[in-house]
């Protein structure tokens, strides 16, 4: 099997003490190893609800969830988060920081250590080890956050939209940044983000999600050329189609709603 | 400024009139307590106030020695003193530890949470006559009392700092694993630090009201008994020395506190 995650007909319901919400309804979704899968849609429409399903914090109504071909388990190491806000300890340098992870699980010896810092200076925070969070620019610390998640070697890669917090350039510069270290260190990722140019730029496959309740709309198979950054992806015709498509299938779903 | 940059003349000059702005503040400081002194001599040496009411700081530096030769002043401060540290180290202690339990499991914190409240409104000393039956007229009511008051707004200053703590950095711990104690002593305790030491700092204050008020209820040494005793034999000159002892303690205290937070800053930095 070369799917790490599967997802069958999974139903969540929402209860609270005066009303319940359908909030995701029969989702059907799969990832390849080594693949880029994004999901995109309006806000509310349960996005990081279905990573929360996939990390196995929240468990659905019904339906299955398969990781690894087992159930999710959080403790098991096998998927990192990274979330919109860089969540670095301000009191912690950068070097502790990235090491957070692996003191948590107490795996902090010297092979794991070398190679959490090996990926910080790899990807340009060798100089700002000894550094705090707070001397460090938006996009240089949720590179931070990355490595930080990746020193736990996770197979698969969760990002709750990790780029919403930037300025435009700043985004645009860090997909780029992420993209590459996803792909060099051969990890699996789920992007969850409302940007559908990100999406289009960064995946190999895009599901779109209607609003609440938030079911499958279409899902989009990307064939671009895989030499080409995200940004230079940005800049194709082809992106530029898919981009209006999706953008049309969203509008539609808001226009069946009212 | 220990790695030795070059900086502009303006900023030597920004420096300068940073110091002597501060030097001028603790000038005024020292001069404004000398001038009271002084007043306060010259007023009641011509008996422009009374002497009899007001002591005076000569007869105050008389009594001080009085009691120093006869050993009494070391005797009521040290009583005191142990009184108000034991209660302070013993109430932060257990205020600590509740904040602990009451932050790790949710269900206490909501069963306790009327208990607090009551016992957080209530007047401690109110308790006066019910601490003396059970514990007797010495320092352990003194003690229990100086506790009373500390450890429930110890409690409520720190289960708050402890809850209070970033959620996002929870949820971003527990991704990465970590368990509860994990979370507790690598992101509450230095995300809550600074409120930790605020209460300390409060404590201290408090600690010396309820030990003074201990005394003041039931106590045949200390320097709250000291005052006591002062006032019930019209000896102001006793009542304002206690005083003054009180807050030079007192001070010293607050300091020793704020050194720590210094440290401790350095520390977490």
């Amino acid at each position: 099997m070369n799917e790490l995650v599967n997802l069958k007909n999974i139903t969540l319901i929402y209860q609270s003490l005066d009303s319940e919400t359908l909030a995701l309804d029969n989702i059907n979704l799969d990832v390849k190893n080594e693949e880029f899968v994004s999901i995109v849609g309006p806000s509310g429409c349960g996005k990081t609800t279905i990573l929360s399903i996939i990390t196995g914090l929240i468990k659905p109504t019904s339906g299955e969830v398969e990781v690894a071909d087992k159930s999710p388990n959080p403790k098991d190491g096998v998927i990192g988060y990274m979330f919109q806000r860089d969540n670095l300890l301000p009191w912690r340098t950068i070097e502790k920081n990235i090491l957070f992870g692996l003191e948590l699980n107490k795996k902090l010896d010297k092979n794991r250590k070398n190679y959490a810092l090996e990926l910080a200076k790899k990807y340009g925070l060798k100089d700002f080890l000894k550094k705090h969070p707070a001397e460090l620019s938006g996009g240089m610390r949720q590179r931070v956050a990355l490595i930080r998640t990746l020193a736990l070697k996770p197979r698969l890669l969760l990002l709750d939209e990790p780029f919403s917090a930037l300025d435009y350039q700043t985004r645009l510069e860090l997909c780029d940044d992420i993209y590459d270290i996803i792909k060099k260190e051969h990890k699996t990722a789920v992007l969850v983000t409302h940007d559908i140019q990100e999406a289009i730029s960064m995946s190999d496959k895009i599901y779109v999600l209607t609003a609440r309740p938030g079911r499958i709309k279409a899902i989009h198979k990307l064939d671009f050329d895989a030499n080409l950054t995200p940004f230079e992806r940005r800049k194709t015709d082809k992106a530029k189609q898919l981009f209006d498509v999706i953008w049309q299938e969203i509008q539609n779903e808001k226009q069946d709603k009212i | 400024m220990k790695n030795k940059i070059k900086f502009s003349k303006a900023h030597y000059d920004y420096l300068k009139k940073y110091r002597i702005k501060k030097i001028v503040v603790v000038i005024t400081q020292i001069s404004l307590l000398i001038a009271l002194l002084l007043a306060w001599e010259f007023l009641t040496k011509y008996e422009i106030i009374s002497s009899f009411f007001f002591s005076s700081p000569s007869k105050i530096v008389k009594t001080l020695k009085d009691l120093w030769n006869s050993g009494e002043l070391i005797y009521h401060s040290t009583i005191t003193l142990n009184e108000t540290l034991i209660g302070f180290a013993i109430a932060t202690g257990i205020g600590f530890l509740v904040a602990f339990i009451l932050w790790y499991s949710s269900f206490l914190r909501n069963v306790a949470e009327p208990y607090i409240v009551v016992l957080n409104s209530l007047p401690k000393i109110a308790l006066g006559p019910i601490i003396i039956i059970w514990f007797g007229a010495g320092s352990k009511a003194i003690i229990f009392m100086c506790i009373l008051i500390v450890v429930i707004v110890t409690i409520l200053n720190i289960l708050n700092a402890f809850t209070n703590c970033d959620k996002q950095l929870i949820a971003l711990a527990q991704s990465l694993g970590a368990n509860k104690i994990q979370i507790f002593f690598k992101l509450i305790l230095p995300s809550s630090l600074k409120d930790i030491v605020s209460t300390l700092k409060v404590n201290v204050g408090l600690s010396w009201i309820g030990a003074i008020m201990g005394e003041y209820l039931v106590s045949r040494a200390g320097l709250g008994y000291l005052l006591i005793y002062g006032g019930q034999v019209f000896n102001l000159n006793l009542v304002m020395t206690a005083t003054v002892v009180l807050c030079v303690l007192a001070s010293f205290m607050y300091f020793a506190v704020a050194l720590f937070e210094k440290l401790m800053n350095k520390h977490f930095k």
